[in-house]
Order: C-alpha cells, then sequence, then structure tokens
C-alpha cells in the first residue's frame, strides 16, 4: 500500500502541517520554497527529505505551482498536505488536480483505516470535527496549531531549479503603522458594547491599570471612527499574540477572533450569557461593562 | 477581457446548529452568498471596465442564481444539480468543466473563502492556470492583470498573464443590497441551466463516517456582583501569570 506523504512549506508555520503526517508512519517528503533558512529549519526536524526550492528575485511562489505540481504528481504520493499560506494552498490545489485526488480543508488529524485515509476536519466553523474516509490520494489543508517538534539529525536538502510562470512581484510596500500592539504582553480591546465615544475613557482607564495597549473590533475603528484604523483586531486588522487578550463588549465573531488566534489568555467581559466570545474565551465575566470595568479597576489597585 | 465571477448561494454555516454529538442541524441557516463573494465581484467588474469587457456569473447547486443578475452581471450560469460536496477539488471540477461550457474565458475570479479554502485553488489546478489567492483587489490597466495582496505588515501589487484564476478575500463586509428595480431586472437578464450530465462530470466524494464536539476546555465564567466577579477574574488571571 501506498503510505507516502509529501508537505508543502512556504511560509513560518510548518509544524503542525508536519507533525500530522508523522503518525501515518509512511516516507515523508517536504517541498520548501522560500529561503534557504526555511529550508534548514525543515531539515531540521529529520522527518525525511526536503526538497527547496528559492524563487528568484519578484517571483512569487506561486509561480512555480505547475512545475511543483508535475514533481509531486510525478511521485504520487498517497497524501498531500498544505498549510493555509495561500502560496502552499496555490501549489497544493495544482497538484491536487493533477493526482486526482480528495481535497478536504480545515484538516486537523490523518489515519489509517485499513487502506482508507481517514480524515478529521473542521466544519461549522470549528464547532464540530466531522471524519471523512476516502480510498483515494488526499489533499489536505491543515487548520490545526502548531507543534514544538524535537530536533533530529538533519534530513539532506535537495535543490530544484524550476522555471516560474508569468508571475511577478511589482511592488511591495509596508503598511502597518506602529502601534504597539504587535509586541504588547497585554491588550484590551473595546467593541460596539461600548455606547459612546466619550465611554472610550473608561476602557483606555482599564488598559492603563492593566499596563496594555488599546484594540477595538474593526466597526469601532471602521464604522465610528472611535479608535485609529490601525488599532482594530481580526481577520483584515491586526493579528496579535498576547499573553492576555481582554475583550469588552465584543461579540466574538469568527472573523475577530482570527486575529487573537495567537493569544495566550483571553478573557472577556459581556453582559450576554450566550455571547458567541464565551465559546472561545479562556476566562470571562458576564456583566455590564459599565459596571465591571470600574470593578477590576479598582480589583487591579487593590 | 471575458471574466467569469463564481459566486455561492448556500446555506450560511454561520446560522447552522452543532447538536452535542457533534451533528449539524441546518434548519434555521439561512440562504446567502459567500462573505468573500461581493469582493470577487467587484474584481471582476473592475477588470471588465478596464478592458471594456464583460462578466458572466456562475453558480453551482439548486439555490437562486440572481445574486450576481441583481448585482448587475448582465448573465449567468447555474449548475443546478451539483450536490453540496465535502470535496472541494470536486466542487472545483465542476466549476472548471463550466467555465469550460462558457467557453473562451480570460479570468475567473472567485471568493477566496475561510471556510472552503480549497476551491479557489482547485479550480486553478483542475483548469491548468496560474493562480493567486488571499486577494484583496484586482484591476487590469493597460492590458495587465494586477492584483493587490496584504499581510500583516506589507501590502504586495503583482502582476500575472491570462488566463487565470484570482481568489479573493473580503476586508469587510462590502455587499450592496440591491432594490426593488435591480432585483425586477435580474429576472428579465438570461440564466443558462446546465446539469452535470451536460457538462460530463459526475463528482465524487468522501464518505462522511461521523462528526464529534471538538475537544476543548470550557471557558470559566463569572457572574454575580461585578465586584466580586472582578475579584475572580483578576485572581485567575494573576494565577495564569499574565498579569
Ligand atoms: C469579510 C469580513 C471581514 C471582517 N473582518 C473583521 C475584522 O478584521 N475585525 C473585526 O473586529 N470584525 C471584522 N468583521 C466584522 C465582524 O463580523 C463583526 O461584525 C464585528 O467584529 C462585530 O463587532 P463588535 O463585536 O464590536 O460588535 P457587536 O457584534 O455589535 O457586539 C457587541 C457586543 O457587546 C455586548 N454588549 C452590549 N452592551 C454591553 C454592555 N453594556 N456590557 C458588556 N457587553 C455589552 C453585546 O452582548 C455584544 O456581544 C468582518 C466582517 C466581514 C464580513
Ligand atoms: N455550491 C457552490 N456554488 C458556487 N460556488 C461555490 C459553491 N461552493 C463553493 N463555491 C465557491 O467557492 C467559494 C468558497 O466557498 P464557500 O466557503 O462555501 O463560500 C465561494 O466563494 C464560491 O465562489
Amino acid at each position: 500500500m501506498n503510505t507516502a506523504s509529501w508537505v508543502l512549506i512556504a511560509s513560518e508555520a510548518w509544524s503542525g502541517a508536519l507533525a500530522m503526517v508523522q503518525p501515518l508512519g509512511g516516507a515523508v517528503t517536504a517541498v520548501v520554497v522560500g529561503p534557504r533558512e526555511l529550508a534548514d529549519e525543515v531539515t531540521a526536524s529529520g522527518s525525511g527529505d526536503v526538497l527547496w526550492l528559492e524563487p528568484a528575485d519578484g517571483v512569487p511562489a506561486e509561480a512555480y505551482a505547475g512545475t511543483l505540481a508535475a514533481i509531486v504528481a510525478a511521485a504520487a504520493p498517497r497524501v498531500l498536505v498544505s498549510t493555509y499560506d495561500p502560496a502552499c494552498r496555490v501549489v497544493l490545489g495544482a497538484a491536487s488536480a493533477q493526482l486526482h485526488a480528495r481535497l478536504v480543508p480545515n484538516v486537523v488529524g490523518l489515519a489509517w483505516a485499513g487502506d482508507n485515509v481517514l480524515v478529521q476536519r473542521a466544519a461549522v466553523g470549528g464547532a464540530t470535527i466531522e471524519t471523512l474516509s476516502t480510498d483515494g490520494p488526499v489533499a489536505a489543508i491543515y487548520a490545526g496549531d502548531e507543534v514544538s517538534l524535537p530536533a533530529r539529525a538533519p534530513a539532506p536538502v535537495r535543490r530544484l531549479d524550476l522555471a516560474p510562470a508569468e508571475i511577478r512581484i511589482l511592488a511591495s510596500e509596508p503598511v502597518a503603522v506602529a502601534t504597539g500592539l504587535d509586541d504588547a504582553e497585554r491588550v484590551v480591546s473595546f467593541g460596539r458594547g461600548v455606547r459612546a465615544k466619550d465611554d472610550v475613557a473608561l476602557v483606555r482607564g482599564l488598559a492603563e491599570a492593566l499596563d496594555a495597549e488599546l484594540a477595538c473590533s474593526m466597526p469601532i475603528a471602521d464604522d465610528l471612527g472611535w479608535l485609529e484604523k490601525s488599532r482594530y483586531v481580526g481577520r483584515s486588522g491586526n493579528h496579535i499574540t498576547p499573553a492576555l487578550y481582554m475583550a469588552v463588549g465584543i461579540a466574538g465573531a469568527p472573523q475577530h477572533m482570527e486575529g487573537v488566534r495567537g493569544a495566550k489568555v483571553v478573557a472577556a467581559i459581556n453582559s450576554d450569557p450566550d455571547a458567541r466570545i464565551f465559546q472561545t474565551a479562556d476566562y470571562g465575566i458576564v456583566g455590564d461593562l459599565y459596571e465591571v470595568i470600574p470593578a477590576l479597576i479598582a480589583e487591579v489597585h487593590k | 477581457m471575458k471574466a467569469v465571477v463564481v459566486y455561492k448561494w448556500a446555506r450560511n454555516a454561520a446560522d447552522a446548529i452543532v447538536r452535542t454529538d457533534g451533528s449539524i442541524d441546518w434548519r434555521n441557516a439561512r440562504m446567502a452568498a459567500g462573505e468573500d463573494d461581493p469582493a470577487a465581484l467587484a474584481a471582476a467588474k473592475q477588470i471588465a471596465a478596464d478592458t471594456d469587457g464583460t462578466v458572466i456569473g456562475l453558480t453551482i447547486g439548486d439555490g437562486d442564481a440572481s445574486w450576481a443578475l441583481a448585482r448587475g452581471v448582465e448573465q449567468a450560469v447555474c449548475v443546478a444539480d451539483a450536490p453540496n460536496l465535502a470535496d472541494n477539488g470536486a466542487t472545483a471540477a465542476v466549476l472548471a468543466a463550466a467555465v469550460r461550457y462558457i467557453g473562451d474565458v480570460d479570468v475567473v475570479v472567485i471568493g477566496d473563502s475561510k471556510q472552503e479554502p480549497g476551491v479557489a485553488v482547485a479550480l486553478a489546478g483542475e483548469l491548468g492556470w496560474p493562480a493567486l489567492v488571499g486577494l484583496h483587489s484586482a484591476s487590469m490597466p493597460a492590458g495587465q492583470l494586477q492584483a493587490v495582496r496584504r499581510t500583516v505588515g506589507e501590502q504586495q501589487t503583482l502582476s500575472l498573464s491570462t488566463p487565470a484564476v484570482l481568489g479573493m478575500s473580503a476586508e469587510s463586509d462590502a455587499d450592496q443590497v440591491p432594490g426593488m428595480k435591480e432585483l425586477l431586472a435580474a429576472r428579465k437578464r438570461p440564466l443558462t441551466k446546465v446539469t452535470l450530465s451536460d457538462l460530463g462530470t459526475p463528482p465524487v466524494d468522501l464518505v462522511s463516517v461521523g462528526c464529534r464536539k471538538p475537544d476543548s476546555t470550557p471557558s470559566r465564567l463569572f457572574q454575580g456582583e461585578p465586584a466580586q466577579a472582578a475579584a475572580q477574574l483578576v485572581a485567575a488571571l494573576r494565577a495564569e501569570g499574565v498579569l
């Protein structure tokens, strides 16, 4: 039985995807598209062959999707995994079509059931995990967390030299303005539960008491303009990794929570006991922020 | 340029309820377009405007195909009997067959959705076309297809040759809800219904063997008097070492 797995890597987050195929027990091949250092990191995990491709200057990784797909298809692995990274996914899509694989997104686990592959995928925004079975090749987009892999004897790196398709980077500009959110230890963030612009001072007081940076949900910055746009958190805003994220009057929409996936502890204050944010927060206070914030400030100063 | 905009009209996963055994109750889920579809439509329209070209809508499934027609798209194609598939590759194969059926297409613009992040890339793979996904806008100034994407801290402008697939990611809820006039106009616009047998692509899918709730630690909720709840939360956060 073909038990070979290939893993596509084009950005920093790759350890979870690699760790997911290791228990399958077959030969593992990693394809790294990016700088040499990335290939070296993957190699140090010692989990099998590493093929490395360095994109030419001004050429994005996606330009190599067609030629890389042909290499993957020629090896015909049973399992092909990519991360969510856009470039990785483009390579996965090209290779999956050539392999005639079943392409499953949001995958968190893989296992054998006889000759079948069992694929566990998160559905309905992660509220349930569905197990799917197939007797054919599988292309999976990994959606689990990163893990720490033990260091092992490095595998050799084989360099690939491929011609790119006609895709070019015309311009690359930095966008973020320094807000201090990026490396903040603590962040206090507020949403539409705050009723008036003048009340922002109350939340700011809590941020000061906790020695935290101040952030907000998208509508606060975009629709109401109560805080700079550079300070909202979420899919299209900041992606932050504080030790503490305290969300005040924020409903917890999935687009918002995407921005704090890397937070260590999430605490929420919301008057609605059924607020979505309580499904993902580690701690919560069910209560009116106008009463809870003064109480919190008083408690911290005790 | 002949641009195809792929959109979806299906039950909104955000409204689905997961039962305690992990199974999904879709009964209260409203029909909705994909969250990223308005961004895809905006990009397709921009490309058509820049090139004096046309936009054709494409959707699959038995839903209402008028979403794009009511938003200014002149004609649409619907693969009415395509089922909802777990395999993003199979969904993409149906879409690719429909793109070939439409014929002479220069660019396909599609929502690069968080829930189904394999559809756009597998569609490019099925067509054998270059692709970029996670894009925020697209245009075609001076005959060259261009796309913009923002990652944390960086904005990139890229160019690519046609034919190509562009996967668009919405940055906010940018849907323009059409008025009565547009809805009436949509009814008069041509909608071509095709079937899987017309396209010759019977989809194969994976077999579902069950659902379970993810193992997550429930959040610790403090209720009651604000002062007491605040004291409990501060104590818990200090114990975690984050205060
Ligand atoms: C494509 C797309 C991208 C998006 N990207 C982002 C993004 O990057 N970031 C983002 O934040 N959003 C984003 N959104 C919007 C997102 O879907 C939500 O609409 C938004 O996050 C809601 O903001 P909110 O929680 O502040 O407001 P609401 O949803 O109005 O929630 C307010 C909350 O405050 C609570 N509340 C009310 N009064 C009180 C009180 N007195 N005390 C305590 N609690 C109270 C309520 O119970 C409620 O839960 C995006 C949407 C789309 C469609
Ligand atoms: N049933 C469908 N009909 C048409 N397009 C679809 C369908 N399923 C997925 N897609 C396309 O794939 C993208 C991602 O799907 P989704 O996450 O379900 O919104 C959508 O933006 C659609 O353009």
